[in-house]
C-alpha cells in the first residue's frame, strides 16, 4: 500500500508542477528584501537593493538574498552553533554549490568507524536538504563538492576520553574542497555538523517557479574541541510515557546541537515502562498500559541511534526511593514487600509527590530483583558504560513508618535517628552496586548519584567512594556543594535547579528559565567538572509538547558547556534565533524565542 | 462499506467509510485534501470549493486540470490493475499520542464513591477500561458544564458507527448547515475507532437515531442575541438508541451535537474495542455570556491558516464561540489584499506568510460551521508600523511615523515602534480601504474591534510636526473619531452595532465620554484585575468584555524575551488559576459584562508551540465564561471532579488532533483524586 501512495504522490507532484504553469507565474506578493551583514557585523534588512541572482560574479559587500545566506558570514561565528572554542576564520563570501554533488573521501577509517561515517554523510545530506523546506527543488548548478574525512583512529567506543575535537577547511580551487580532520569518528561528525551549518539555501525565481540555490562559505578554517565532555540532556519517561520516536526526534536536536548525553530516566514511582525479560513483572505491574513499554530492543535501538549521532546513552534506574509502581508483586510472589509505602495516601505524609513508594531495604529479594534488572540492561549496554543509580530524595518517614523496617533496626540496635537512616540507605546503596558490579564482572563502572544527604560534603567520603561515584548536583547556582565536592576530590555533573530545570515555571513557585538564563548559567571550571545537564521532568509534558519545552532552550545550554564563551546572549542572539529555525527545519517544534521581526532585524530588539 | 484512498502531497491515507460522501466529509475535516481515490469528483470536491477554484483559474484550466487529474487515474489503474489489493481497514487518523488513552489488560477500573479506582485485574474477572468506568462514575464527564438541569444514565450501550442516522426537523437553509455538522460529528465517531480492530462484541441496539430539530431556520447569523441554548434527549425507543436534540437556531444545535459527541467514546477494552454511548440522557443546557472569546496574535508571528483552522476546532469542542484575530501589529502586517496590496508586500515577514482574502474566507466559513465568528482587528493608532511605511515612496506621506525608531524604549513598549499619522488624510483613506475588506470578508457588523491600546505620546509628540496639544489624548480621540467615521462609510454609511476597544487612557475619564459612545462601544478590559478604572467604566454605563492579564493572558510566564527589561507578565497562568478567576463576583453590574476572552500574544511563539499553549489551559477558561461554576469561596480550590473532567477533554482534544499539553504524570489520571 505505502509503495502505491508512494507512486501516487509522484503523479500528484507532477500535476501540481503542471497546475502552476497552467495558473500562470507565481504571484510573489512581497517586496523583494535582501540583507547586508553592516559593520556592526549584524545583518540588516535593507529595501530593494540589486542583486544578483547568482554569486558568481558577487561584489563583496553586495547585499545578499536572503537573511539565512547573510547569517552564514556575518560576524566571526556566521551561523555556527555552538559557536568553536579555538580558531575560526570564516570568509565574507558564499560560493554556489550544487547539492546533488557533493561527494566524500574516507581516509584511514576502517571497519566500524568507516560505516558510522558513511552513515553520517547521509545524515548531513538529509539535514543541508532540510534547510530549503518542505518543498525544495534544488537548482543543479553551483559547483561540485568534495569532503575529505580523515580520523587518526577507528576505535569506536564512545565514553569520558573520546577525542572530539576535530578541524575543518574549506578551499575552492575549481570545486569546492573540505577538508576534516579530526582524532576520532565523532570528531569527524561534529565536523560535518559544523559543515552543515556553513551551508543554507535561497529562493529564486525564474519563469514564475521557485528554486532553491545552495550556497557554502567559500573559505573557512576551524579548528574546534568542546570544553566539557558532558553535554547532557535528561529525558523522564516515567512521569508520562514518551514514545520512541519522539526520543529520536530529541536525539536528532542534541545532535544538531553537539550535545552528547542523553540521561535516560526511564523509571520512578509513577511507572515503570522498561520491560525487563528477567522480571517482566516490573513492567507488567508498573507501565501505564501495554502499549507504554520500552522492550530491551527498544533501548538497544535508541542507544545505536544515539551512537551514530555521536552521543551516549546514560540509563537511570531511581533507587531507593522513586520507586513504587512496578515494585508491587513482591508479597503475591512470596517475596515479602520489594518497595513500601507503594501508593500510600495521604500521600504528603509518605513521599514529596505522588504516589509514594520506595524500595524496602532490609529485604534481600530486593537485591535479587535488582541483580536480574540489572543483568537485562547489562546485556544491552555498551561494555563499561556508566550507570545512572538515582539515589535522590529518599523520605525518611515512609521507611520510619514501616513496620517492618523499625523492628529491623530495633533487633540491630540501631535507634530511629536521622543517620541510622542514612546507614540504612548506604547498606541499600553498596548492596545494590555489589549487584551492579557482579552483573557486569568488574567493579570498574563509574556510577553517577543524584546528590542528596548522603552525598553533603562533611558526610560525603563516609558512605561513597570518589574511586566509583560522579556526583550529579541539583542544587542552585549559589549554593556551593559543587565546589565542595570538586575539593573533596569527587567528579561531579552539574545539573542546576535554578537554570537547567526545563519544567520549572509550570507548578508550584517554580520560574521559568528562559533560554537567556539558561545560557548565562556558568558552571565550574575544573577538570573535576565532567560537564551539565538540562532535565526535562516529565510531570507536565509528553509527545505533544516536550519538543517545545526543551528546544531551543537545551540548546542554549549545549553552547555554554560546548564552548563556555565569556560574552552575552546579546552576542549569541543572531546566532541562536538562527539555530532555533535551523531546529524546526529539522523537525522539532522547537519553541519561537522572538517576535519574527526581531530575527529580521538583528540587533534591533535589544 | 467501501475503502477510499485520501490523497494529500505528504501522506495517503486509506480507509473504510459508508460511502463517497463521507470521504469527502473526512477531507473537509482533514486539512488540504488533494483528492479521494475512487469517488466521482464532484462527490468529493464541495461546490462552493469548485466555484472558487474556476473563478480562480478560469473554467478552460479548471476542466483542463480535471482532465488531466483523471486521465492520470486510469493510467494509474492500468499500472497497477496487477498489484492493487486494498488491505482490510488501514487507518492512519489516530497518532502516536492515542497510546497515550490506552488502558491495558492488567488493569481494571471500579466505580467506588463517584471516583475510578485502578485495580490490577484479577483472572476471569469482568473488567472496565478507564474511560467506560468514568464515563459512568460520578458526575457526567461533559465539559463544558453544562448549565441546567441534567441526567445521564449510568448504563452505557455498544454500538458500530454504521448504526447511526440523522432525521432532520428544519428547513432550510439551516437543514444543509445541520447536515455538515452532522458530518463533522459522525467522522468525529468514526475517527474514535482505532487502526485495526476486530471485534467480537456485538452492539446493543437497532440503530442510533439522531434527531435534530431547530425552531428557527432563518436565524443563520450568530450574533450577541442569538438563542445558543438546547436540549438533548437520549432514550431507547425499542431497540433504537433515540438521540433528540432541540435548539432554536443552528448554534445551539450544534452545541447539542458537540455535547452528544462527548457522550460517545471509544472504550478501548483490551482485547478487542467497542463504541459505547450512555442509555439515557436529558440535558438542558445555555451559555452563560454571549461572548466567549479567544484572541491570537498573527503579527508578532505568524501562524498558518492550518493551525488557525486547528485552533477553531479546539475552540468548537468547548463552545467557544469568538475568535479575536489580532492579525496586524507593529512588527508585521500579513493581511494582503488587493485593495491595498502595499501593506503586505511591506509589512510581511515573508510571501508565504500573509493571509489572502481567500485564506480568510476560507476561514471564515470554516469556523462559521463550527458556530464560531471572526472578529479581525487591525490595531491602530499603536502597534501600527512594519506595513505602513510605503507612504513617502507612493507620495502619499507618512501614514505612520516613528516606525522601527530608535532607541526603541522612548517611543513604544516594545520593538519596533509604530504609530499611524493622525495628521495624514491619507491614513484614513487607507484604513476605510481596510475596514471595507474586513467587512466585505468576515461579514461581521455587529461587533468591530478598533484595537486603540497602548498609545505612545511621545512618538506623536517627536515625530508629528507643526501640532501644538496640550493634551495629545485629545488627538488621540480625534483620531478615533475620524477612524470611526471611515469605519461607519465603509459599512455603507452606518457604524457596526458595537465597536470593541481595549482598555487604555483613552477609555478612563475624563476621555471615554468624550469620545466613545456608551451605546455602541464595549471596552475590552486587559488591565489586572484590580484596575480601578473598571468600576468607572461600568458606572458610566459601558458595557465590557474581560481579558484580564493576570489571568486570561495565555503568553505570559516565558521570561523577558529582549536582552534587557522587565520580563512582561510573569508567572505563567496554570489552568487552574485561568479557572478559577470569576471578576464579575465581586460587586459588579453583571448586565454590562458582554463575556470574556482569553488572549494570546505571540512575542514567544509560533505555530510550533501554539497547540500546547492553548490547550488544554482554554478549555479551563471556556468553563468558566460558558458554565460560570460558582467559587468555593472558603477553599479556593478546584474539585477532583473538575480535574478528571479536564483530563477527558485533554483527551478528546488530542483526539482530534490538537496538541493539548500535559495536566499531570498518567498516573494520576489512571488514579482519580489521588493527586490533589
Amino acid at each position: 500500500m505505502q509503495k502505491i501512495c508512494d507512486k501516487m504522490k509522484t503523479i500528484l507532484l507532477l500535476l501540481q508542477v503542471f497546475l502552476l504553469f497552467v495558473d500562470g507565474s507565481y504571484n510573489d506578493g512581497t517586496k523583494q528584501w535582501s540583507w547586508i551583514c553592516n559593520t556592526s557585523r549584524k545583518c540588516e534588512k535593507v529595501p530593494n537593493a540589486p542583486v544578483h541572482k547568482y554569486f558568481y560574479n558577487r561584489q563583496e559587500k553586495e547585499p545578499l538574498y536572503s537573511l539565512e545566506a547573510c547569517r552564514l558570514i556575518c560576524g566571526q561565528y556566521g551561523a555556527l552553533w555552538p559557536r568553536p572554542t579555538k580558531d575560526v576564520d570564516l570568509s565574507q563570501d558564499l560560493i554556489n554549490i550544487n547539492p546533488s554533488s557533493i561527494s566524500f573521501q574516507m581516509l584511514n577509517a576502517i571497519d566500524e568507524a568507516r560505516d558510522f561515517l558513511i552513515e553520517n554523510t547521509q545524515l548531513f545530506l538529509k539535514n543541508i536538504f532540510l534547510e530549503c523546506g518542505k518543498n525544495c527543488s534544488a537548482v543543479n548548478n553551483g559547483l561540485d563538492a568534495t569532503v575529505f574525512i580523515s580520523i587518526s583512529n577507528s576505535n569506536m567506543d564512545l565514553n569520558w576520553s573520546t577525542n572530539e575535537s576535530y578541524s575543518l577547511e574549506i578551499s575552492k580551487a575549481g570545486g569546492v574542497y573540505v577538508t576534516i580532520t579530526a582524532p576520532s569518528a565523532f570528531g569527524a561528525r561534529h565536523a560535518l555538523e559544523t559543515l552543515s551549518q556553513l551551508i543554507t539555501s535561497y529562493k529564486i525565481q525564474e519563469n514564475g517557479i521557485i528554486h532553491h540555490q545552495f550556497v557554502i562559505v567559500s573559505k573557512a578554517v576551524i579548528k574546534d574541541k568542546p570544553q566539557y565532555p558532558y553535554r547532557g540532556l535528561l529525558l523522564d519517561t516515567a512521569r508520562n510515557f514518551l514514545s520512541v520516536h519522539t526520543i529520536k526526534r530529541q536525539i536528532n536536536a542534541m545532535a544538531s546541537s553537539k550535545l552528547n548525553v542523553l540521561h535516560w530516566h526511564i523509571t520512578d514511582s509513577q511507572s515503570f515502562p522498561l520491560e525487563s525479560v528477567r522480571v517482566p513483572q516490573l513492567s507488567k505491574y508498573g507501565s501505564y498500559s501495554s502499549k507504554n513499554t520500552y522492550s530491551l530492543s527498544d533501548v538497544s535501538d535508541i542507544i545505536r541511534y544515539a551512537k551514530l549521532r555521536g552521543i551516549r546513552v546514560i540509563l537511570e534506574i531511581d533507587a531507593p526511593s522513586h520507586s513504587g509502581n512496578g515494585w508491587q508483586w513482591g508479597r503475591e510472589a512470596g517475596l515479602g514487600d520489594l518497595a513500601v509505602c507503594v501508593n500510600q495516601e495521604p500521600w504528603r505524609s509518605y513521599c514529596i509527590q505522588p504516589p509514594c513508594g520506595q524500595l524496602n531495604p532490609i529485604n534481600s529479594n530486593v537485591y535479587s530483583v535488582l541483580g536480574d534488572l540489572y543483568s537485562d540492561i547489562v546485556d544491552i549496554l555498551p561494555k563499561g558504560e556508566t550507570f545512572h543509580m538515582g539515589g535522590d530524595e529518599v523520605f525518611i518517614p515512609c521507611w520510619n513508618s514501616t513496620l517492618e523496617i523499625v523492628n529491623y533496626l530495633d533487633s540491630q540496635g540501631q535507634d530511629r535517628s536521622h543517620e541510622s537512616f542514612l546507614a540504612l540507605w548506604s547498606y541499600f546503596q553498596q548492596e545494590a552496586l555489589k549487584k551492579f558490579d557482579s552483573k557486569v564482572g568488574n567493579e570498574n563502572t563509574p556510577i553517577v548519584l543524584w546528590s542528596s544527604a548522603l552525598t553533603e560534603p562533611e558526610i560525603i567520603e563516609k558512605y561513597l567512594s570518589k574511586n566509583r561515584y560522579i556526583i550529579e548536583t541539583w542544587v542552585p547556582s549559589d549554593n556551593d556543594l559543587p565546589t565542595k565536592l570538586v575539593e573533596r576530590g569527587y567528579n561531579i555533573i552539574v545539573a542546576t535547579k535554578d537554570a537547567w530545570y526545563l519544567d520549572h515555571g509550570f507548578w508550584g513557585t517554580t520560574e521559568y528559565h528562559n533560554w537567556r538564563k539558561v545560557y548565562q548559567n556558568r558552571i565550574l571550571n575544573s577538570p573535576s567538572v565532567l560537564g551539565g545537564e538540562a532535565c526535562m521532568w516529565g510531570e507536565y509534558v509528553d509527545d505533544t509538547s516536550i519538543d517545545s519545552k526543551v528546544w531551543p532552550r537545551a540548546a542554549a545550554m549545549a553552547e555554554r558547556l560546548w564552548s563556555d564563551p565569556s560574552s552575552s546572549t546579546s552576542a549569541a542572539e543572531a546566532r541562536f534565533y538562527r539555530h532555533r529555525e535551523r531546529l524546526v527545519a529539522r523537525g522539532i517544534q522547537a519553541d519561537a524565542v522572538t517576535p519574527r521581526w526581531c530575527y529580521q532585524n538583528e540587533g534591533m530588539c535589544s | 462499506m467501501q475503502t477510499f484512498v485520501i490523497l494529500n502531497l505528504s501522506r495517503c491515507i486509506v480507509l473504510k467509510l459508508p460511502t463517497c460522501r463521507s470521504a469527502y466529509y473526512y477531507t473537509f475535516v482533514s486539512r488540504k485534501p488533494v483528492g479521494v481515490l475512487g469517488c466521482p469528483v464532484r462527490d468529493f470536491i464541495p461546490d462552493r470549493y469548485i466555484k472558487r477554484t474556476m473563478k480562480q483559474m478560469g473554467k478552460k484550466k479548471l476542466l483542463l486540470a480535471l482532465l488531466l487529474f483523471s486521465g492520470g487515474f486510469i493510467l494509474y489503474f492500468v499500472w497497477i490493475q496487477n498489484t492493487f489489493e486494498f488491505p482490510t481497514i488501514v487507518h492512519s487518523l489516530r497518532t502516536a499520542y492515542q497510546t497515550n488513552m490506552k488502558s491495558d489488560p492488567r488493569w481494571t477500573w471500579r466505580c467506588h464513591n463517584e471516583r475510578c479506582e485502578r485495580h490490577i485485574k484479577k483472572e476471569n474477572e469482568k473488567s472496565a477500561s478507564l474511560i467506560t468506568c468514568n464515563m459512568l462514575c460520578g458526575q457526567p464527564k461533559l465539559w463544558p458544564f453544562p448549565t441546567g438541569s441534567l441526567y445521564v444514565s449510568e448504563d452505557s450501550v455498544t454500538f458500530f458507527y454504521h448504526q447511526i442516522s440523522v432525521l432532520y426537523f428544519a428547513k432550510n437553509p439551516v437543514r444543509s448547515l445541520l447536515e455538515q455538522s452532522f458530518a463533522v460529528f459522525n467522522q468525529n465517531v468514526i475517527n474514535m475507532v482505532p487502526t485495526t480492530y476486530k471485534t467480537s462484541y456485538k452492539s446493543d441496539i437497532k440503530r442510533f437515531l439522531v434527531v435534530v430539530s431547530v425552531t428557527h431556520p432563518n436565524q443563520n447569523k450568530l450574533t450577541l442575541s442569538t438563542d445558543e441554548s438546547y436540549t438533548l434527549a437520549m432514550n431507547m425507543n425499542g431497540d433504537d438508541l433515540v438521540a433528540t436534540i432541540k435548539a432554536g437556531t443552528y448554534f445551539g444545535a450544534r452545541h447539542g451535537l458537540e455535547t452528544l459527541s462527548q457522550l460517545i467514546w471509544w472504550d478501548d477494552h483490551p482485547p478487542e474495542g467497542i463504541l459505547r454511548t450512555v442509555k439515557a440522557a436529558n440535558i438542558q443546557d445555555a451559555p452563560v455570556f454571549a461572548y466567549r472569546g479567544l484572541m491570537i496574535d498573527t503579527a508578532r508571528n505568524f501562524m498558518p491558516v492550518d493551525s488557525l483552522k486547528r485552533t477553531l476546532i479546539g475552540m468548537s469542542m468547548n463552545k467557544l464561540n469568538i475568535f479575536h484575530w489580532h492579525m496586524t501589529d507593529s512588527q508585521s502586517f500579513p493581511f494582503s489584499t488587493p485593495s491595498v496590496p502595499k501593506m503586505a508586500q511591506y509589512g510581511a515577514y515573508g510571501p508565504d506568510m500573509v493571509y489572502t482574502p481567500q485564506d480568510i474566507q476560507e476561514l471564515v466559513e470554516f469556523a462559521y460551521h463550527l458556530g464560531i465568528r471572526v472578529v479581525i482587528e487591525i490595531d491602530t493608532p499603536a502597534h501600527a508600523g512594519n506595513g505602513w511605511n510605503w507612504g513617502p515612496e507612493e507620495g502619499l506621506g507618512d501614514l505612520a511615523v516613528c516606525v522601527n525608531e530608535q532607541p526603541w524604549n522612548l517611543y513604544c513598549g516594545e520593538p519596533p515602534c509604530g504609530q499611524l499619522n493622525p495628521l495624514n488624510p491619507n491614513t484614513y483613506e487607507v484604513l476605510e480601504k481596510l475596514y471595507k475588506d474586513i467587512i466585505r470578508l468576515t461579514g461581521e457588523t455587529e461587533l468591530f474591534h478598533m484595537g486603540g491600546d497602548e498609545v505612545n505620546l511621545d512618538c506623536w509628540g517627536q515625530f508629528l510636526k507643526g501640532i501644538n496639544y496640550t493634551d495629545f489624548h485629545d488627538l488621540w480621540g480625534l483620531f478615533t473619531m475620524k477612524a470611526l467615521e471611515k469605519l461607519a462609510s465603509a459599512n455603507g454609511g452606518n457604524l457596526p452595532s458595537n465597536m470593541i476597544f481595549w482598555s487604555s487612557n483613552l477609555s478612563r475619564r475624563p476621555y471615554i465620554t468624550r469620545y466613545m459612545d456608551k451605546s455602541k462601544t464595549i471596552i475590552q478590559i486587559w488591565s489586572p484585575s484590580l484596575w480601578s478604572d473598571t468600576y468607572d467604566i461600568l458606572a458610566d454605563g459601558y458595557r465590557v468584555i474581560m481579558s484580564h492579564v493576570d489571568a486570561w493572558y495565555l503568553d505570559c510566564g516565558f521570561g523577558r524575551w529582549r536582552e534587557t527589561g522587565e520580563a512582561a507578565c510573569d508567572p505563567y497562568r496554570s489552568w487552574q488559576t485561568m479557572y478559577l478567576h470569576r471578576p464579575w463576583q465581586e460587586s459588579m453590574d453583571k448586565n454590562l459584562v458582554v463575556g470574556a476572552e482569553a488572549c494570546l500574544w505571540s512575542e514567544q511563539l509560533d505555530a510550533a508551540s501554539l497547540d500546547a499553549r492553548l490547550w488544554p489551559r482554554t478549555s479551563a477558561f471556556a468553563e468558566r465564561v460558558w458554565s460560570d461554576p460558582e467559587k468555593d469561596v472558603k477553599m479556593y480550590t478546584i474539585k477532583e471532579s473538575v480535574y478528571t473532567r479536564l483530563t477527558i477533554q485533554r483527551d478528546r482534544l488530542i483526539s482530534r488532533g490538537l496538541g493539548a499539553e500535559a495536566l499531570w504524570p498518567l498516573w494520576c489520571s489512571q488514579n482519580p483524586g489521588l493527586c490533589l
